[in-house]
């Protein structure tokens, strides 16, 4: 199992103010560090893990969750 | 002593200049021609002026990306029109014949755009705006599947399309791609304790989800080119279009396909009888076998 550095329910948030708790809780964090978010189904796991991607970061995992998802994102190069 | 010229217009030859006589008589609506719903800031400004001038200062946005002035008094067409001449706006056109072209920002703005679709929205207003055919005529530019510019709406369609393969030595088995692709149409299977990924091609719709998502991009465009789409409208006796040709690779053969999808139309098609219905009674089949001159 990945060690996760730290989590964030993001359920019930909506976008793109779930990128931006997202980003906050990665700017927290170190280079290789793993963060857990969960993310709605719908919007949410259809555009932030795009998001991240633009921003450098790397998705790791999805584990779909009832209607929403557990990701896992890997913090990258800042 | 002067009397006041009676003014006379030919229904059919104002309608070809955009003039649309409005119920309330001796008043028309201005028609403008738009390509993909762009304009220039100063263009609007003419479009205001003449608005202001010459109608109720009143602008109005068609379901089509394009521009009307309306209540224009017949006596001052001809000077509202040179007007915005004199700014780069011609007039739109109605009746029978080939519609302004519609479009989407594409890919020169849009991260899902798969092609450049004001390029092309240009060139098939320069090659074919205005020209006559059976019926309206109508098309439409979109840059993927997301089809904000209602390709599929229009008499003739073009959109942008992939097809997605999977790099195996790449994929970090994060589940991403299944979870978000639209149609479902990628699984997981398990062969010999390794995930796989396979698309089902039947199901997936050529948008660049998988691959523009895909944090390691596993998923990578093996095919990419236009959709060509045809017969389709809304209106009267609505029709959705139907692919003509798919990933076509080059702006030659997109055009070489166009030109011989209106030709037949031009040849085939029945008075106030839309492309699609034309393909509907002759057989859709039959007529691509025709058109891709297989």
């Amino acid at each position: 199992m990945t060690d996760v550095a730290k989590r964030l329910d993001l359920s019930g948030v909506t976008c793109p103010m779930n990128f931006v708790k997202t980003k906050i809780a990665l700017d927290s964090l170190d280079q290789g560090d793993v963060l857990e978010v969960v993310l709605d189904e719908g919007d949410p796991i259809s555009n932030v893990p795009r998001s991240l991607k633009e921003e450098g970061h790397r998705v790791l995992k999805v584990i779909p969750h009832g209607e929403t998802f557990i990701v896992h994102v890997e913090k990258g190069r800042v | 002593m002067s009397e006041a010229k009676p003014f006379q217009l030919d229904p059919n030859e104002s309608r070809k200049v955009g003039y649309i006589p409005q119920k309330q008589i001796d008043y028309y609506a201005l028609r403008l021609h738009v390509i993909a719903g762009d304009l220039s800031a100063n263009q609007l400004k003419a479009v205001a002026e003449v608005a202001e001038k010459y109608g109720r200062g009143e602008v109005h946005i068609s379901t089509r990306q394009g521009m009307e002035i309306h209540f224009v008094h017949a006596s001052n067409l001809d000077t509202a029109r040179l007007e915005l001449d004199a700014a780069g706006i011609k007039m739109g056109a109605c009746g029978p014949r080939v519609r302004i072209v519609m479009g989407c920002p594409g890919s020169a703005t849009c991260k899902f755009g798969i092609i450049e679709t004001k390029a092309i929205a240009k060139e098939l207003d320069r090659r074919y705006f205005r020209t006559d055919t059976p019926y309206k005529f109508k098309m439409s530019v979109t840059g993927c599947s997301h089809n904000c510019a209602k390709a599929t709406e229009n008499d003739l369609g073009v959109m942008g399309g992939l097809l997605p393969a999977w790099d195996k030595n790449i994929c970090i088995d994060c589940n991403l791609c299944v979870n978000i692709c639209p149609t479902k149409a990628i699984s997981k299977q398990e062969v010999n304790g390794k995930s796989e990924y396979v698309l089902e091609e039947s199901a997936c719709i050529n948008c660049s989800v998988c691959t523009l998502s895909c944090p390691v991009n596993s998923w990578t465009a093996s095919k990419s080119g236009y959709t060509l789409l045809i017969g389709g409208t809304l209106g009267k006796i609505p029709r959705l279009a139907s692919v003509l040709k798919k990933y076509i690779p080059t702006e030659e053969e997109l055009f070489n396909l166009v030109e011989r999808s209106i030709d037949f139309y031009r040849k085939n098609g029945r008075k106030k009888e839309r492309f699609g219905h034309t393909l509907d009674r002759l057989g859709l089949e039959t007529v691509k076998k025709e058109i891709l001159g297989e």
